[in-house]
């Protein structure tokens, strides 16, 4: 069975289509990329995922369920981290992990100790999400996402923005998920993010999938020594311009 | 676009979260809110009750009291339901996170609301026994209006959330206050009765949460009036209803398009 199954699927705000009829298959315990410039409807396909975005016309299918009609059954198995750091910027460290709990239903006794170890933020358990550097809180958000020990977990722009030595941790973290079993679904303009760590990627541009496949077969079926020369190769244009 | 029941756990869920914001903030922040409603007894019941000895042969700074408890709280649900709900909402996009749990819109709007009500009862509450311990409290029937304050507040709660999602924008608030929210205070009929006043006025308060809520709480506290009680209370459970889903459906289109 696949993770997520996406089918003709569309969707418009108003006059403007930011995502027009795309097909893809996201299998089990794969990590799965969106790559694309902004605005080429990667975060759209990502909250039509998770329930934050309703899909206008096509199917769209999250662990064998519908997901336009059993969306709390399919929430309650996602975890989301989303671009935007949403913190509860009023409560603490610990209390933000305790309350997503409770949002789940979750039984979170100790497991909070656990996230907190994993997210390396054992030491700032007291302070407030503002009190935290850009990496320690996309740290807080992915350990928030692991909060219902979910099958699926969703990214959207995990590094952006963050510095370097930063985004290896997040990577590291990532790693170990993905060998955990757990599938992931990330989207990034980044090249090098998506050749280290997806494992199949689509290639977004203006609402449309215009290349799928391994990193692999897609620089071997352009015949490009990267990923960025793929872009350049099917748009004719730089991925960031 | 359909409509669904909410989930009463989910909704708990929802208000247990600003219930834990509360719990830290309340000896600080927010601890000048209790005085508000103090600050007019002293300044009107007692002040102004100087020079007008009774109305309707109740003494001026018994029947003010007793209309207070209600613009209590009314004005602590309107600051939750403004200012408070577009924080979450659109600055701190913390609704974005709880709709990505299982929890949905129509959810998290009875949370808000209840939680409303949570401060308004609370408002309500400690200002009504400032006032009995002023004496000014003539019926044993007073106990029950924290019950009442839950009705009206929940009323005021879903016109609040009703505004602050359809409009949106945070520079537009203050049209809520000046138009709806003041007038509310000044006109319905807690500082002096609107017997003498143009019969339009009466239509035009008849059709405002407040007023009703003050016939209440003073029904109640130098009451007994446990007819007017019941209609009024009716009035506003049935706004209440009427209005429910209209902050479901406008934060739907802003958090869910």
């Amino acid at each position: 069975m696949n993770a997520v199954e996406g089918r003709r699927l569309y969707k418009t705000y108003g006059e403007l289509v930011a995502v027009d009829h795309i097909d893809f298959d996201v299998r089990e315990r794969e990590c799965f990329g969106f790559l694309g410039p902004n605005g080429a409807g990667k975060t759209t396909t990502m909250k039509m995922i998770y329930g934050l975005a309703g899909v206008d016309e096509g199917e769209l299918r999250v662990l064998g369920l519908d997901a336009r009609k059993e969306r709390r059954k399919v929430k309650s198995r996602l975890g989301v981290v989303p671009q935007e750091a949403n913190l509860d910027w009023d409560l603490t460290v610990r209390e933000n992990l305790v309350q997503q709990a409770l949002y789940y239903g979750a039984q979170a006794d100790g497991r909070i100790d656990e996230l907190l170890a994993l997210a390396q933020l054992g030491q700032r358990s007291a302070s407030k999400p503002r009190e935290l550097s850009g990496g320690m809180q996309r740290r807080l958000l992915i350990a928030r996402a692991l909060i219902n020990q979910p099958e699926l977990i969703v990214l959207d722009e995990p590094t952006t923005g963050l510095d370097p030595q930063a985004r290896l941790a997040v990577w590291d973290l990532l790693d170990g998920l993905k060998d955990g079993g757990v599938t992931l679904i990330l989207t990034t303009h980044y090249m090098e993010e998506a050749e280290r760590i997806c494992d199949r990627l689509a290639i977004m541009d203006q609402g449309k999938i215009v290349a799928y496949g391994s990193p692999g077969e897609l620089r071997d079926r352009y015949g490009q020594p990267n990923l960025e020369g793929v872009f350049i190769e099917i748009t004719g244009r730089g991925l960031r311009e | 676009m359909t409509l669904a029941f909410p989930s009463l756990r989910m909704a708990f869920r929802v208000w247990r979260r600003d219930l834990r914001v509360f719990s830290s903030l309340w000896k600080g922040a927010l601890l000048p809110t209790f005085l508000d409603p103090v600050l007019y007894l002293l300044a009107m019941g007692f002040g102004l009750g100087a020079y007008i000895a009774s109305i309707n042969g109740i003494p001026y700074k018994d029947f003010i009291a007793s209309g207070l408890v209600a613009s209590a709280a009314m004005w602590a649900t309107a600051f939750e339901t403004t200012y408070n709900v577009h924080f979450r909402m659109t600055e701190y996009r913390l609704y974005d996170n709880v709709l990505s749990t299982p929890v949905e819109v129509e959810d998290l709007v009875l949370g808000e609301m209840a939680w409303a009500c949570t401060r308004a009862v609370i408002y309500g509450t400690v200002f009504l026994i400032i006032v009995a311990l002023f004496g000014l409290i003539h019926s044993p029937w007073a106990v029950v209006t924290p019950v009442f304050i839950v009705i009206g507040a929940a009323c005021f709660a879903a016109i609040g959330l009703s505004f602050t999602t359809i409009v949106g924008k945070v520079d537009y608030f203050t049209y809520y206050y000046t138009l709806f929210v003041t007038p509310m205070f000044l006109f319905s009929g807690i500082f002096y009765p609107l017997d003498r006043l143009p019969q339009w006025t009466h239509v035009v308060a008849w059709f405002t949460p407040l007023y009703h809520l003050v016939l209440i709480t003073r029904g109640l506290i130098l009451g007994p009036h446990l007819l007017s009680v019941l209609g009024n209370t009716l009035w506003l459970v049935v706004v209440t209803a009427g209005l429910f889903s209209v902050p479901v459906i406008w934060m739907r289109k802003r958090l869910v398009p």
